[in-house]
Order: C-alpha cells, then structure tokens, then sequence
C-alpha cells in the first residue's frame, strides 16, 4: 500500500537523545534514535515498561525537547525552535490525543473539538463544516453540546481524537490512547483511527502497550532500552497475521508489561 | 511515631498549603490586636475619656471587627480544610481513626494558631503607633505619643483568638466525622455543571433582578417620610435580593444565552473566562452577592464619613454662619467686642435688629401647609453688611432661609409651590408674600425662629404695627466675625464666658473643633473597618482564585501542550480575573453610589469630590489583589508544562 519511495517525509528524527537528572545522577532515556515517518503512515511505537516511549513521544511531539539530535517535521528543524515558535507550530501541524484524554471539563464536546481552531482565523462556516465531518467520521454528533463528564470513556477518546484532527494537523501523535478504554471502545477507536488514515491520509504515531492495537498500524517499531530494537511493515497482510508477528517480536523483547532491564 | 511527631512533621511537610491559612491567621490577630491596643491606650483615654459617644463608638467597631475577622478566620479555614481534604482522607486510610485525625487536626491548628498569635501580636504592635499617630492627627491633637506595649489589649486578643481556635477546630471536627472517605477525596473536583436554565423562569427572574435593583435605587431617591426606617429595609432587602439574582440568574442566564448563539465556536478567550465562571456559578453567586453587597456597605460607610470629615468646616458654617451671635445681650456684646480689641484681634461687628414672630405659612389657595411656628424676621440691608450674601426683596415680600430643608424631608425644594403666604397676627389680619426659598442660612441656626428675609423697612414696621401680636419679640443679634483662624481660636476662649451652662449658643469654633472630634473617630473607625473588610474580601477573592487556577493546573497543561502560549492564555485568564473582581467592585459602587446620594442629605455640603476619592481609594486596593491573582495564575500556567 504505502510506496516507500515516492511518498515525502513528515517526520525524520536523526540521532535523538535524551537525557534526565544533572551530571551526577544522569540517566540516558533515548540513546540515538533515528527514525523517518512517510506521508500517510500509520506507526505503532511498542516496547517494554520503561523502555522510553513516552519520552520518545513526547520529544517528536515537540512537547519535551531532546538532549541531542534533529528533528525536522514538514521540512521544518523543531529542534532548532524557540519556545513560542514551537507553540503555534504544534498549534498548527500537531494534533494529540492523550492517554487520560485530557478535555477540558469546562468546554462542551463541540467545544472541546473546536478548541485548536480557536486561534485560527477559520471562519465559522468552514469550521462548521470540519466538525461536521469529523463529528460524523467518529459518531459523536450527537454529543455535541453534552460536557465531558456526561458522556463515556470511549466517547470521550473520540472526542480527544476529534480535537487532535479538527485543525487538519500534519501529523497526529497518541500516547496509549486505548489505555483507559475496554477492549469493544477501544478496537472501535482504533478502526475509525485506521479509517481516518486511510480517508484523510492523516499522518499518525501511537505509542501502545497492546499488540492488538498496534495490529492496526502499517508499521510497527519496537523501542528497548531507549533504543529502535526492530520494525515490523504491515504491508498487505491481514490484521490477525500482523497481530501474530508482533507478538512474536514482542516474545522475543520480553513481553508486555514486564519491565527489562 | 507519636501523634506530635506526626503533626510537627505534616506541617513542615505542607508549609506551602498552611501559609493561606497562617496569614489569615495572623492578620485576623494583629489587626484585633491594633484595635485593641488603640481602644486602651492611655493618651486617647485621657482626651477622650469622658465623652460617652466615643466609647460606645469603639465598642460598636469592636464587635463589627470580630464579626469581621470571625467570618474572614473561619472561611480561610473552610478553604484550607478543602484543599487538604484529600490528605485528611489519606490519615483515614492508613487507619488513624476518626478521633484521631480530629485530635490531630486540633493540636495543629493550635500549634498554627499559638505561632500566629505571637507574629499577630508582634505585628500589631508594631504597626498600632503608626494607627494611633493617624487617629489623632484626624482628631486634631498634634502631640507625638509613645505607645506601651498594651497587656490589656494583649489578653483581649488572646481572648478572642481562643474563642477563634475553638471555632475552627470544631469547624475541622465537623470535616472529618461528617464526611465519607470519598467524598473528602473528590472535594477538590467538585464543581456545578451548567445546567440549561428553564427559560421562561429564568428569563422571568433574570429581570425580577434587575427590576429589585431598579426599584431600591428608585425607592433610595425618597425614601425620606414617616416610614423611613421601613423603607430603608425594603431599599436593603431589594437590592440584596435584586444582586443575588443578578448573579445567580441574570448573569447566569446571560452568559448562557450568548454561550448557546455561539454554537460551539466559543473561541479560546471565552473558553478561558466564560466557561470556568459558568462552571461554577452556583458558588460563584453566593460569594460574589457578599462580596458585592458588603463592599457596597464598606464603600457607602467610608465615603460618607470621609465626606463628613471632609465637609466638618463647611458645614458647620452652612449652620452657624457668623462666629459669634449675641441675642439681645448688648452688655455682653459690648464687653466682648472690648476684650477682644484689648487682647488685639481683628474683628468685625455688626449688629442686627429682627423682629420674632408666631405665624403660619400656607398657599395661595388658604391652604395652611404647616403649623403655628416661630418666625425670625431679618433685614436684609443689614445682613449684606455683615457679609451675608442676601438680595433685598421688594416692599411686603419675604423669602425664607433654610439650609436643612433636605433632612426635614419636605418636598418645596428651590421655587416649588412658590409663591406663598406668611400669615401673621391675632386673627390672621396681616399677611404677607413668601416669594422664594433659598437653601442656606443667613443667621446662626440656634437663634430661633424660620429665618425671614425681608427689606429693612418692612422689618421695621412689623415692629411697629405688630406689638400685642402673638409671639411678638424685637430682637437685636450682635454678630461678629473673626476672619484669622488663630484669632477666632482665642476670641472662642474669650465667648465661652458669656454663655450659661443652660443656652444653646454655640459659635463656630467650638462646634467646629467638636464636628472634627466626632467626625475624626467616626472616619477613622469606618476606615479602619473599611481596610479591614476590603483586605478580608479581597483576600477571600484571592484565596478562592488561587484554588480555582490549582485546579485548572491539568487544563493549562493540556491547552500549552496544545499548543497555546502563555500569553494567550493569560488573555483569557486576565478577561475572567476582570470579571471576577470588576463586576462585584462594579456593582457595589453601583449601590453605594445611590446609597451615599440617599444619606448626603445628613451632609449640608456636596460631597461629590471627597465620595470619589474614597470610592477610588477603594477600588485602588481592590485592584491590587487581582493584580495579585493574575500573577499567581500567570505562575502556574508557565510552570504547567513540566
Ligand atoms: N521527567 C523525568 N525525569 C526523570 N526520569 C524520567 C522522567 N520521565 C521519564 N523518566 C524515566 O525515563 C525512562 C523512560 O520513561 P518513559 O515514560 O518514556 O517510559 P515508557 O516507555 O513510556 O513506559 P510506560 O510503558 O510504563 O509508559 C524511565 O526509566 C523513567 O523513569
Ligand atoms: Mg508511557
């Protein structure tokens, strides 16, 4: 499906570490990752507790800034940026769902998903219409103008998903965001995550835990010790025989939950 | 570990969580403490000592203090129960028992309240000499006083501070045994969620609001009659009322409304101000009508005895517009006038020859509007000589002088019902017509009598033809000015012996010197009290603030990790901070404004200039706070993302 040569890259990370606590005390969290995400792809990060996922994450996602390395998304070096740069460019390019969704209690869905828009010179109509949309693509619609605490935790993932999409980003960025979901909300959030990518070519990276849910990605990289141990492409296969693969390679890291050191 | 080990160590632990409280704490002392110290000192006891008014003036403050500090003591204590509560659960699950984290909680707030008590004291005694130079600045003595550090003061505030500490620890006793687990550690999330209003309710008691406010501000304008004490409350319960809707509904209804048309497309100003308030606007209300109304209380108690204070002089000349008037008491006059050419002071005497007279004024219609009552017939002529500004009115016309018809709640302002009737004699036989009214006084206001200005001439043949008439008197007033104000100090000294202890016959520089020491307590007190109040409420906004930006610490986060810098969300917070502190400030000076216009009638002079500046004062400080809580939150939202 995806044509690894034609398409262009969104993301290139070259040599990024990261490191936590002063001198004495340093831990080295990411040793020297170097990764490349095409136009259109779908990316799993899996690994072990503690491997560095999240900090991998959150330092592509331009919210934690890397020790060493470059970072270029959309041609552009992220980690060259000033801090108010990087805001209105995540602002702009990014879109993130979080694990414990993190809507504002305040703000109504609709609120809540035209929140990243809000800044935006948009006008109503055309902002209208995304939330349409997208409202429809992730069966919300009709919580519209329900508060976050009304509604479920699927619903409110969607929600999150809704946010992370309304401003039509770059790329989007998830970290475990099936974590709080049973496992019926999350393979349907997954699916329309899949469905989203697919339709809108929407550029996405998930961090997970669960091998299931990286069966839905079109590539699958797998992190140890802060470092890319290997990567698995979907290609053409079907779901469960991808799903079978992972859990090979994940038999192999050391499981799922255990922590590997 | 012992329960003492156990409480030393959570209040070092929490220090960060305990300053909010400490400082009420303390403030609530040293204040006391100040009032205390001020209400024994020596040197205003021996000044003041014999006059009544002003012990019961201080008593009265006294206990307005306490219920202030009490309200301030226990509400900062009910904010910090809250923002611990989650630690008092925690105590319950490690398996302290109930009892156990009461007794807890009680030896540490004695151990906070015996610290703040020692600082309150310390403090207080530091700043009282600073309070007690002000006051008698304001009173008028200028002696530098060394102040004592007071006992007695010192065991009233431990009294007070007792009963204080009593109070909060049951407050905390309720907290642990009325609470379940749960509840105690959801106490921090709690909130109210908007709720659709009912329209048609809601609309209805959106405007029932406004219209209470409308109709106590209307009622405010003329409320002075028979029933003005029952006016006053409907005026107070209307307003009230008509504010706590305002803000539990009106405003509510408002925002929801607007909310609703914007369909979503909130914008991220509104999301950061209108949908917190929203959020919470149930508790928004009760506070915020408090606030409001108390504010409109202190800002009415302060402008008008500053603008008492202020306008002591020249309201005491509006009443007594000569220095000194001797009613036919020639000798003395005479006498008076020597000694005060012997002791070398300029003067100017003239002296006025009246006629007093029983009459009745009615309207052209024969309709008598008032009783039988004294008249004081003056010559013009020779009250322009003695520096009155007066016109001289033509042949057979009068027009009367009064500059308190304002409180005498009559409603003939200026020219109203003119002009009228004086009727006069036996049977009514001579009349006379009342052309005008002029608000002011041309003769002190204890000589008796409506004061009547009339041409010489027909002063003069009153006192001819009216001789046998009722009430008949011809009186001869000696007025004197003094214009140097050091002069008019010494010639009072010289007066005081021409009055009888039984005459009221006051002259300008005593009554003036005894406006200023009543009205100098009474501006002091009310600004003592008013600083207090606005530092309580301004701190209970603070507080409140401070705890609503800890709990939107997540929302900060997520919206910087969204992408949104600080400055932007600093916009909104600041649109929120207005609105918090601005509507409230807004509205109180909104009734305070109506309420001073309703008392200035107590005040002969306008009061304009020195009602701005107290209420300008006010909001001064008021601004300072949420300046304040602008920076606090400005802290949190940088610090949000790591
Ligand atoms: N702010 C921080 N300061 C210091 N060390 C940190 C910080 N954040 C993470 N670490 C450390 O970095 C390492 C990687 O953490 P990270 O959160 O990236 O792991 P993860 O792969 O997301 O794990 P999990 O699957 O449990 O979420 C861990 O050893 C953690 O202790
Ligand atoms: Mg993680």
């Amino acid at each position: 499906m995806n044509d690894i040569n034609s398409q262009k890259t969104v993301l290139h990370a070259q040599n990024v570490r990261k490191t936590y606590g002063s001198k004495g005390s340093a831990q080295q969290v990411l040793k020297g990752i170097d990764l490349r995400v095409l136009e259109g792809e779908f990316v799993g990060i899996m690994g072990p507790s503690g491997s560095g996922k999240t900090t991998l994450l959150n330092v592509l996602a331009t919210i934690d800034r890397a020790t060493e390395g470059t970072i270029r998304i959309d041609d552009a070096d992220v980690s060259k940026m000033k801090d108010a740069e990087l805001s209105a460019f995540r602002r702009q390019k990014l879109g993130f769902i979080f694990q414990d969704y993190n809507l504002l209690d305040t703000l109504t869905v609709k609120e809540n998903i035209l929140l990243p828009i809000s800044l935006s010179k948009m006008d109503k109509r055309m902002a209208e219409e995304e939330f349409n949309i997208i409202a429809d693509i992730l069966g919300i619609k009709e919580l519209a103008h329900k508060y976050p605490h009304e509604i479920s935790g699927g619903q409110k993932q969607r929600t999150s998903a809704g946010r992370a999409l309304i401003h039509r980003p770059s790329m989007v960025f998830a970290d475990e965001p099936t974590g709080a979901l049973d496992s019926k909300s999350a393979s349907s959030l997954l699916g329309t995550m899949e469905d989203l990518n697919r339709k809108r070519d929407v550029t996405i990276v998930m961090v997970t835990h669960d091998p299931v849910a990286s069966s839905y990605c079109s590539r699958v990289v797998f992190l140890k010790d802060g470092q890319i141990y290997s990567e698995l492409y979907r290609g053409d296969k079907t779901r469960p025989s991808f799903f079978k693969e992972i859990m090979d390679v994940q038999a192999v890291l050391g499981g799922d939950n255990v922590d590997v050191i | 570990m012992t329960l003492f080990e156990l409480v030393i160590r959570s209040i070092r632990k929490n220090i960060k969580h305990y300053y909010l409280y400490f400082f009420a704490l303390i403030f609530s002392m040293s204040l006391y403490f100040v009032f205390a110290t001020l209400q024994h000192d020596s040197s205003i006891v021996e000044r003041m000592g014999a006059d009544v008014n002003f012990a019961t003036s201080f008593r009265v403050a006294g206990i307005l203090l306490l219920v202030i500090v009490a309200i301030f003591t226990i509400y900062a204590n009910s904010i910090f129960l809250k923002r611990r509560s989650k630690e008092i659960g925690l105590y319950q699950l490690i398996g302290l028992s109930k009892l156990g984290v009461a007794r807890f909680l009680i030896i540490e707030n004695m151990l906070l309240g015996l610290g703040a008590l020692l600082l309150g004291i310390g403090c207080g005694a530091l700043v009282s000499r600073l309070f007690l130079l002000i006051l008698m600045k304001l009173l008028g003595f200028d002696v530098i006083v060394g102040i004592a550090f007071s006992a007695a003061a010192a065991v009233q505030t431990v009294i007070v501070f007792a009963a204080l500490i009593i109070f909060t620890s049951i407050q905390m006793t309720l907290t642990v045994y009325r609470n379940t687990l749960l509840e105690l550690f959801n106490a921090e999330r709690q909130g109210d969620h908007p709720k659709k209003p009912k329209t048609v309710v809601a609309a209805f008691l959106a405007l029932l609001g406004i219209a209470l406010i409308i109709y106590g501000y209307d009622l405010s304008g003329h409320m002075v009659n028979d029933m003005l004490f029952f006016n006053m409350l409907l005026v107070l319960l209307s307003t009230i009322l008509g504010t706590y809707l305002l803000f539990r509904v009106t405003i509510g209804w408002l925002f929801y409304q607007f909310r609703k048309r914007k369909n979503g497309h909130l914008g991220l100003l509104n999301s950061l101000s209108l949908a917190p308030l929203m959020h919470r606007m149930k508790a928004n209300a009760n506070s915020l009508t408090l606030i409001t109304v108390l504010s409109a209380m202190t800002l009415t108690m302060v402008a008008l005895a500053y603008s008492l204070y202020f306008s002591a002089e020249s309201d005491t000349r509006i009443s007594l517009p000569y220095d000194f008037v001797f009613e036919n008491k020639e000798k003395d006059a005479k006498s008076f006038g020597a000694e005060l050419e012997k002791a070398g002071i300029r003067f100017d005497h003239q002296p006025v020859d009246a006629v007093r007279l029983k009459g009745t004024i009615r309207d052209l219609q024969g309709k008598p509007e008032e009783s039988t009552q004294g008249m004081l017939f003056l010559p013009a002529e020779q009250l322009q000589k003695a520096g009155m500004k007066v016109k001289v009115p033509p042949k057979g016309e009068a027009v009367l002088y009064d500059a308190r018809v304002n409180l005498e709640g009559r409603t003939d302002k200026e020219g109203m019902g003119f002009p009228k009737e004086i009727v006069l004699g036996k049977r009514g036989e001579t009349k006379m017509r009342l052309t005008n009214l002029v608000v002011q006084y041309v003769m002190n206001f204890n000589v008796y009598g409506a004061q009547l200005v009339t041409s010489e001439n027909t002063v003069l043949e009153l006192a001819n033809n009216m001789p046998g008439s009722p009430g008949y008197e011809k009186v001869r007033l000696d007025t004197y000015q003094v214009p140097g104000k050091a002069e008019r100090a010494k010639a009072s000294a010289l007066y005081a012996k021409y009055v009888s202890k039984d005459d009221f016959e006051p002259d300008f520089h005593t009554q003036y010197e005894g406006a200023l020491h009543s009205l100098g307590l009474l501006m002091f007190i009310s600004a003592f009290l008013g600083l207090v109040f606005l530092i309580s409420t301004g701190s209970i906004l603070y507080f409140k603030q401070m705890t609503e930006a800890e709990q939107e610490k997540r929302s900060f986060k997520t919206l910087r990790q969204l992408g949104f810098d600080v400055k932007d969300i600093m916009r909104g917070i600041v649109r929120k901070q207005l609105f918090v502190f601005a509507i409230p400030l807004l509205i109180g000076i909104l009734h305070s404004i109506f309420a001073v216009k309703a008392a200035s009638i107590l005040v002969l002079s306008d009061i304009t200039v020195p009602s701005v500046i107290a209420m300008a004062m006010y909001a001064l400080i008021y601004f300072v706070f949420a300046v304040l809580t602008i920076g606090y939150y400005r802290k949190i939202v940088k610090n949000a993302m790591s």
